[in-house]
């Protein structure tokens, strides 16, 4: 029940026609405190106490080494059938496969919590490329960087804890990349990564049509919030987009640029970001309709793949 | 009409926009320092702002204290916002979640040496008591902000931050309202609530019984609806329908996005606002920025009259 299970829990409260009724924290300290703050709610300390409770869907917001034998043991259990794993959905691409794969037979609804598809500006982009607005897309750049780790000293334990940098973070600009162009294959010879810490991370990829550069940072100057863009060059224009704004300037020498302020951002509950809000309904929507969310599992096991081949 | 307090605005101590961050990149060379920062507030003031409105961190206690060495602070109104959830979720990122953020704040509070704080919450703090945790603690950030500030400013408001405030609503902790609430008037300050919900917290508290409690609220209100949950529209028919001034609007210019004057224009004409808090980050700023708001505020007073 780290920060993201707070978000969630909080956003599905607030959720027409959906009730939470359970939380699952191994930390005895918080697990206490817990019960003395969500009075209404009951804490329980391990997966077998969720049997009982007859759940449509259970959220996995625990640290990402743990995504696999949580969601494993909850679908294998059947404790619940359906699930919302946070990025990125395991540590390693065969342990996503094998979550899929599982999902798959047992037809469940499934989503990884990718929010940067939820935010209004990549969702711009998204349609301004669908409407050839730069022409035929042919190179990207991508980047995620923050400062969360710069004053640290390198090899620091939070940081390991977290996956590294490439499935912490970078997993965004992956899944928007992809999100966006569909498949990518990162070429072996061009990829850098400081494994020692897993801090920094370069590489670069080619798809059938496209060609495309990652860039990962959390120790990187200024950037005091996390953030996510890509700039791609089409035949006809280039679009910039990350988490605030989009810029469109096409060879005709028309330009554009949106806030968030301009892409009607507002949410009914906002808690953190509007973004968590999207996201969480359009898992709800997608369990009341019996239809697919995205990214369900399936598609976010492209993400891991990215990264193992990163890695190496 | 009763006259709205006028509020400086802190985001642009901290270097934080809510508009690109792309754009507080660019002014990184040029961040404003505390000395840079107190004297923005003094001149803020000569030109018709009451008060300081800030989220509680090492930068803005450093304002507070030059502002107390320069001595231009008589009867400053301080409206503070605790935690400065920036820092804290930065730091439970580095600490390795809730429980290591835990430590480190406990931590801090030992070393801090605000003994009332510590000796009012060592027993609730070990039988694991929201209430005597939150007392705790709010009781160790007055302590620091009265510390910085000295005793010609007045600490009016503490609110709780929109991170804590909105995810209590969306969990329905009533208790944590009723807490603040007690603690503060304890503390001898007024309790306040930021959040990004405004309609939302109106009607809990309404249903919690809490809307006759002297309180205070602040919340996005601007021109173009930005951070405005649900809509626009439901916020102003919310406050429309108080019986009180309880609101201190915040991020009028839509985090930049609009000029001062056509934002002061929107939200003046709102009723029941009792505060406004505006971000500044140049001379000309400060002065034009509360000249203007004073001037429009003269005219709708005027008009009201009328």
């Amino acid at each position: 029940m780290g920060k993201m299970g707070l978000v969630h829990s909080g956003i599905l409260n607030v959720l027409p026609d959906v009730e939470l009724v359970a939380m699952c924290e191994k930390n005895g300290m918080i697990r206490r405190f817990a019960k003395k703050l969500f009075r209404n709610l009951d804490i329980v300390d391990g997966l077998d106490k969720l049997e009982g409770f007859d759940l449509d869907a259970v959220y996995v917001t625990t640290p990402i080494p743990s995504h696999f034998p949580v969601a494993k043991a909850i679908l294998e259990n059947n404790i619940s059938r359906n699930l919302f794993v946070e990025k990125t959905l395991a540590q390693t691409y065969a342990e996503s496969k094998q979550l899929a794969d599982l999902a798959q037979g047992l037809r469940s609804i499934t989503m990884v919590g990718y929010l940067r598809r939820f935010y209004v500006t990549f969702n711009k982009a998204k349609e301004l490329l669908r409407e050839d607005a730069i022409g035929k897309p042919e190179s990207f750049q991508a980047y995620a960087y923050s400062s969360d780790f710069l004053e640290l000293e390198k090899e620091n334990k939070a940081s390991s804890i977290r996956g590294g940098v490439l499935r912490d973070l970078g997993c965004h600009a992956i899944d928007l990349a992809l999100w966006f162009f569909d498949d990518l294959a990162v070429k072996p010879d061009e990829a850098r990564i400081n494994n020692q810490a897993g801090d920094l991370a370069n590489f670069k990829v080619e798809g059938s049509e496209i060609m495309g550069e990652f860039d990962v940072s959390w120790r990187k100057e200024n950037y005091h919030l996390p953030e996510v863009g890509l700039s791609v060059a089409g035949s006809e224009g280039r679009l910039s987009v990350n988490d605030d704004q989009i810029r469109l300037v096409q060879l005709n020498g028309k330009s554009l640029q949106w806030y968030r302020h301009d892409l009607n951002d507002n949410v009914p509950f906002w808690l953190g970001l509007p973004e968590y809000y999207r996201e969480d309904l359009h898992f709800i929507k997608s369990l009341r309709g019996e239809t697919m969310a995205n990214p369900d599992f399936r598609s976010a096991t492209r993400v891991d793949k990215i990264v193992d081949e990163v890695i190496g | 009409m009763a006259d709205t307090t006028l509020l400086v605005g802190d985001n642009p101590f901290h270097n934080i926009s809510h508009l690109s961050q792309e754009r507080t990149r660019l002014k990184e060379k040029n961040a404003i320092t505390p000395e840079k920062a107190a004297d923005l507030i003094s001149i803020a003031i000569k030109n018709g702002a009451d008060g300081f409105m800030f989220s509680v961190s090492e930068t803005t206690l450093s304002i507070l204290k030059k502002l107390k060495e320069k001595g231009q602070t008589d009867e400053l109104s301080l409206h503070a916002i605790v935690p400065y959830a920036y820092e804290y979720v930065k730091l439970a990122t580095q600490v390795g979640g809730i429980s290591g953020l835990a430590r480190k704040v406990g931590a801090r509070i030992l070393v801090s040496g605000s003994l009332k704080g510590i000796a009012t919450g060592a027993i609730g703090i070990l039988r694991m008591e929201p209430f005597t945790i939150l007392k705790t603690y709010l009781t160790y950030e007055v302590s620091r902000i009265r510390s910085a500030a000295g005793k010609t400013m007045h600490l009016e408001c503490v609110f709780l931050h929109e991170v804590i405030t909105d995810l209590a609503l969306a969990l329905n902790m009533e208790w944590l309202f009723k807490s603040h609430i007690a603690v503060s008037q304890k503390l001898g300050t007024s309790p306040g609530f930021n959040t990004c919900n405004f309609p939302y917290l109106m009607s809990k508290l309404r249903e919690w019984n809490l809307d006759s409690c002297d309180i205070s609220v602040a919340a996005p209100f601007n021109k173009i609806g930005f951070q405005m949950s649900p809509s626009k529209n439901e916020c102003e028919k919310t406050l429309q329908s108080l019986d009180k001034r309880i609101l201190v609007a915040i991020s009028i210019m839509a985090a930049g996005y609009l000029k001062p004057r056509e934002a002061l224009e929107y939200v003046r004409a709102l009723p029941n606002v009792k505060g406004i808090a505006i971000g500044v980050s140049s001379e000309t700023q400060a002065q034009e920025t509360f000249k203007t708001a004073q001037q429009i505020g003269n005219s709708f007073r005027s008009d009201h009259l009328k």
